[in-house]
Formats: structure tokens, C-alpha cells, sequence
């Protein structure tokens, strides 16, 4: 394998039209958020950049976020696995398993080094050197290192691998932490989500393969133009909160007729994500259209903020905010009302002495 | 009838005062809209569009009154530049700052019978800066909130960090919340201390809010800051 091949010799290699390439390519290029001046240069990358050699390793997690990946509709998961990237080496997808598989990391790592794309998914476990999360023999935490040094750049994919997941839950027995600080150099783009949104995951490796850069990113590390808006800031049923329309319960009727789920502990003005403009499954739906609120899912901490169907005032360590502050704030009046009674007490006396002294 | 020789004392200027009275105004619109916007109401009487206290309107009023307070600081410091009485900070870097503190803790105490006369007493000061921390928690942490509708935009360059500091925005809305109850909770304070001080002293202490004068039967020991004697 001396020449790479590109996604257009790939199309060549398999027969497919040109019109269905660059047809692939206009779908890209609205998928990673850019403007359709941008398709030229997508058909102008496709066509000449060798296709982007992918690892793709799991550490603590579930596996969800291939579950994601591979509902992905636009483009399809097959498509991007089978002709948009070379994709050497996975934990889940991959055919090949033991020693051999092993190896051909290892070569991999070797042969690109410096070109290519460390996809990963699942929290590092830290504690006892790694070994709660053992992968080949090895600690997961030193494959990731090994691997990420001698990357090109980063996709941490999914809660788990931006900051740490549900592993790295009080009291993290485990130590499990995102893999930011285990890169090194290497750039890191942040991909949160419990899984993230397939497309999301798709056009975000697409990127960084088409145009060989990070995308734009925000003070997270997150890509600008998936996490740039609060869901609440894009939820369809914005409106119902603006007009006060709220679901109290569950089963009642405003739950019924698809209120605003604030009051039942939505966390869509605190997620930023693109549930409310991309949606799932191909623009199906999202949690909070099922009338479920949302958990925020892709912040960091979300599983700490139990219970998810409480909001403030009853969320919160302490319990109810406006209970307690309304009962300190009786209290105070209380102390202040004693404190004035007895001022008026001591000034009696203190006149009473003075008028004693003349 | 007792006759007693008081002096007028100018400490306030104007701007401070309309500072303090736009400062009451907006903590109450703010604290009030604030509870509203946690647990909004419902309205089952009428279409809800059509109810004029929608979240939305609600929420309006929040922002309003929170840039005008946020404006009205410019009054504050306008007043702290031209006029020395309005310079309330405690002053913490003077040895007899100490002193007086104890002499006026150990009168709120009972312990003795009257304190010194001030024209700030020290605890006095020390709760203006401790509403002034509060006060800065709320309009970084509500800025925070509040721009983040896009994160990228002026205000949220200047106060996302916030958000980044507290470890997300669930915690910035906590913080938030606490932190307008404690203000609530200086605000009982601060009346209660000032009525006791114009009841019990006849300091005028109600009134120098409105006419920024103070009138004392003695001669009080920072008098000395009015005109830069003190040292």
C-alpha cells in the first residue's frame, strides 16, 4: 500500500458514478456546517487527500456511541467506514481479534505516524495504574498514550472520553477521567453527548479528514458548529416556556399537549448540543420531543445533577433554595426583632442611669 | 425638653443616593421576577398569550432591571471620584479600623452600654463590601447565564469564563439563586441596623438617603475623612 487511495479513487475503484460522489460531497459539506461556497473545495479534497487513516480505541464505557455511529444517516456509517476513511484499527468494529490485531496497531502507529486521526471513545481509568480497564494485555491508559502521542489529532467521542462519564461518578472507584490531559500535544476535539448525535460524529471525523485541521472550537474544546447553541435556545417547544405553558406532571394534560417540560427538571438551558436543529435518526426526533426532559447529556458533570426531573428550587444539594432561604430570611427578621427589643431595653437603662447621674 | 447642639454633617452626594434608590428598586424587580422565572406560574384563567405575565415578559423585566442596575454602578463610582463621603470602603489597612470595630461589636453585643459616634461605623462599611462581593457574584453569574445564548458573541467572550469557573451552568443558576437569598438577607439587616440607628440615636440616619446629611450630637471620630484629616 504505497499510494493511498483518495474517496474519489475508492468511488473509481467501486464503480460509482460522479454524480454520486459529488453528491456525497454537497451532503458533507452541509454537514460539518459549511457554507455551500465551501463544495468545491470538499470535491477538491475528496479527490486528491488520500483517505484519512482512523484508530479508533474504547476505553471505560458502554459502546453506545458506536451504537450512534452507526445509525449515522447522512453519511451513512457504512459508506464513511467502507469509503470515506481507512479505518485500521477499532476494538468493536474491527473482524480481525488477538495477537495479529495487536500488531497491526502497532504498525499502524508506526507506518502514520504523525497522520492519524485517534478516535476515542470511553473514560482512562487512572487509579492503580489503569488496571480497571485492561485492553490487549495492556492498560487502557497506556495504549491511549502511546497512540495519542503519535496522532495527528484527537476526537474524544462521547461524555465518557470529555470528562469521564458515568465511571467517574462519586465516589470514581476507578479514578476514571477524560483523556484531554493523556494527549500530550496532540490536539483534542471534544465531542460530548451520551452517545453524541450520530451525524455529529460523522461530520466531525469528516472534517478533520477532508481539510486536515481542527475544526472551530470553543473554550471546551467542543466543534463551534454543533455545540454552539443551548437546546433550549433551539427546542421547538421554546415557544410554550416563553408563554408559560408548562407540563406539571408526567401524565398531566399539559405533558398531553407537549408543553414545556422546564418544570419537570429540563435541562435544555444548560445543554449545549444540536437536538434541537439536527435531531436524531435523520431529524426523527430528540428526547424532549418524546416528552422526555432533557438530561444534558454532552455536560460535563450531568450525572452528578440528580434528580434530572428536578430543576430549582427543589434541585439542589441542600434541598428546596427557596424553602431554605425563606426560612433564614424569617429567622433573621426574628433575631433582628429581639435584637430590637433588647437595644430599646439597654437604652432605657442607659438613660435611666444618666438621668440618675444629673 | 432637652436641648442639644447638633452639627450637620454632608456625606452622600447626590449620585450615591439615586445609586442606593435605583440599587433598592432593581433588587426588589429582580428578586421578585427571579423567584418567577425558577417556578413560573400558570395561568389557567386565560389563554396564556394573552396573560401578560408570560416568561417571556417576565424574563424582560429580569434582564431590564438588571442593566440598569449594572448601569447605575456607573453613578456609584461617578460619586466615589468627586465626593469623600461617599467612599465607603472598610478601612481595613488603618490600625484604629480595629477598634472601632470592637467598640461598635461589643455595643451590638450589649456588652457596652453605647458606641463611639461615626459617621460610618466599621461593621457598617464591612457589610457594604460584603453586599458589594454578593452584588458581583450575581451580575457575573447572571451575565454568565445570560449570554450564553451565544457563546461566541461579546458577552459571552466577557462572561462565559464564569461558567467555566463554576464547573457549568446548572451551578451558575445555583450559585445565582443562593447567592439573591443572601442579598435578601443583608437587605433585612441593613434596614433593620439602619431604623434602630435613626430610633435610638436620632442620627438622621433614614434621612441622610435622601438629603446625603447626617446630623450628630457628637463629634464623630472619622469626621476627619470628609476633609482628608484623617490619615
Amino acid at each position: 500500500m504505497d499510494k493511498r487511495e483518495s474517496m474519489w479513487d475508492v468511488y473509481l475503484r467501486k464503480g460509482m458514478s460522479r454524480r454520486s460522489f459529488v453528491k456525497s460531497c454537497v451532503a458533507l459539506t452541509s454537514l460539518m456546517g459549511l457554507s455551500t461556497d465551501h463544495v468545491s473545495k470538499v470535491v477538491e479534497a475528496a479527490e486528491k487527500k488520500p483517505l484519512p487513516v482512523v484508530v479508533w480505541i474504547h476505553g471505560h464505557e458502554c459502546t453506545g456511541c458506536d451504537e450512534s455511529f452507526i445509525r449515522s444517516g447522512a453519511p451513512l456509517a457504512s459508506d464513511l467506514v467502507l469509503s470515506q476513511i481507512a479505518l485500521e484499527y477499532d476494538h468493536l468494529l474491527s473482524a480481525a481479534s488477538g495477537e495479529p490485531f495487536e500488531a497491526h496497531l502497532e504498525e499502524t502507529i508506526k507506518k502514520y505516524k504523525g497522520q492519524y486521526i485517534l478516535c476515542v471513545e470511553g473514560a482512562v481509568c487512572t487509579k492503580d495504574n489503569g488496571v480497571y480497564c485492561m485492553s490487549g494485555g495492556k492498560p487502557f491508559i497506556e495504549t491511549l498514550q502511546h497512540a495519542a502521542h503519535n496522532a495527528a489529532a484527537v476526537i474524544a467521542y462521547g461524555t465518557c472520553a470529555v470528562s469521564g462519564g458515568i465511571q467517574a461518578a462519586k465516589p470514581n472507584p476507578t479514578g476514571s477521567a477524560g483523556i484531554a490531559h493523556f494527549a500530550g500535544k496532540t490536539p483534542v476535539i471534544n465531542v460530548p453527548g451520551c452517545p453524541p448525535i450520530p451525524e455529529v460524529m460523522t461530520g466531525v471525523v469528516m472534517h478533520v479528514a477532508l481539510f486536515g485541521t481542527v475544526p472551530p472550537l470553543d473554550n471546551e474544546g467542543r466543534p463551534k458548529q454543533f455545540y454552539g447553541n443551548r437546546i433550549h435556545d433551539t427546542c421547538y417547544r421554546r415557544p410554550f416556556f416563553d408563554a408559560g405553558m408548562f407540563a406539571e406532571r408526567f401524565d398531566d394534560a399539559g405533558a398531553k399537549a407537549g408543553w414545556c417540560l422546564y418544570k419537570l427538571g429540563c435541562r435544555g438551558p444548560e445543554t449545549y448540543n444540536s437536538c434541537g436543529n439536527l435531531r436524531w435518526f435523520q431529524g426523527m426526533s430528540y428526547p424532549i420531543q418524546s416528552g422526555a426532559p432533557c438530561i444534558g447529556c454532552s455536560n460535563a458533570h450531568f450525572w452528578e445533577e440528580d434528580p434530572m426531573t428536578t430543576r430549582m428550587p427543589e434541585y439542589g444539594p441542600l434541598g428546596n433554595v427557596d424553602k431554605i432561604g425563606a426560612a433564614m430570611a424569617v429567622g433573621t427578621a426574628a433575631g433582628v426583632a429581639v435584637h430590637g427589643a433588647m437595644s430599646v431595653i439597654q437604652k432605657q437603662k442607659r438613660e435611666a442611669e444618666e438621668h440618675e447621674k444629673e | 425638653m432637652k436641648q442639644v447642639v447638633r452639627r450637620e454633617y454632608y456625606l452622600f452626594s447626590p449620585w450615591l443616593r439615586i445609586f442606593h434608590w435605583i440599587m433598592v428598586v432593581s433588587i426588589c424587580v429582580l428578586f421578585a421576577t427571579g423567584l418567577m422565572i425558577t417556578s413560573p406560574w400558570i395561568i389557567y384563567s386565560a389563554e396564556p398569550t394573552f396573560s401578560g405575565m408570560t416568561v417571556d415578559n417576565i424574563r424582560n423585566i429580569h434582564f431590564l432591571a438588571a442593566y440598569l442596575f449594572s448601569a447605575a454602578f456607573i453613578l456609584k463610582i461617578y460619586g466615589f471620584i468627586i465626593n469623600p463621603g461617599d467612599r465607603l470602603f472598610p478601612h481595613v489597612w488603618k490600625g484604629y479600623f480595629y477598634s472601632n470595630t470592637v467598640d461598635v461589636a461589643l455595643h451590638y453585643m450589649f456588652l457596652r452600654s453605647e458606641h463611639a459616634s461615626y459617621l460610618r461605623n466599621p461593621l457598617a462599611r464591612c457589610s457594604y463590601a460584603f453586599l458589594y462581593v454578593l452584588v458581583f457574584i450575581e451580575i457575573l453569574t447572571g451575565f454568565g447565564i445570560y449570554y450564553m445564548t451565544d457563546p461566541f458573541g461579546i458577552g459571552g467572550t466577557l462572561f462565559g469564563w464564569v461558567i467555566t469557573v463554576l464547573g457549568g451552568e446548572m451551578m451558575a443558576h445555583l450559585v445565582h439563586h443562593y447567592v439573591a437569598w443572601a442579598i435578601i438577607l443583608f437587605a433585612i439587616g441593613h434596614l433593620y441596623m439602619v431604623i434602630r440607628a435613626e430610633f435610638m440615636e436620632g442620627e438622621s440616619e433614614v434621612s441622610s438617603m435622601f438629603s446625603g446629611s447626617k446630623i450628630l450630637a457628637h463629634e464623630p471620630r472619622d469626621a476627619g475623612h470628609l476633609d482628608g484629616t484623617l490619615k
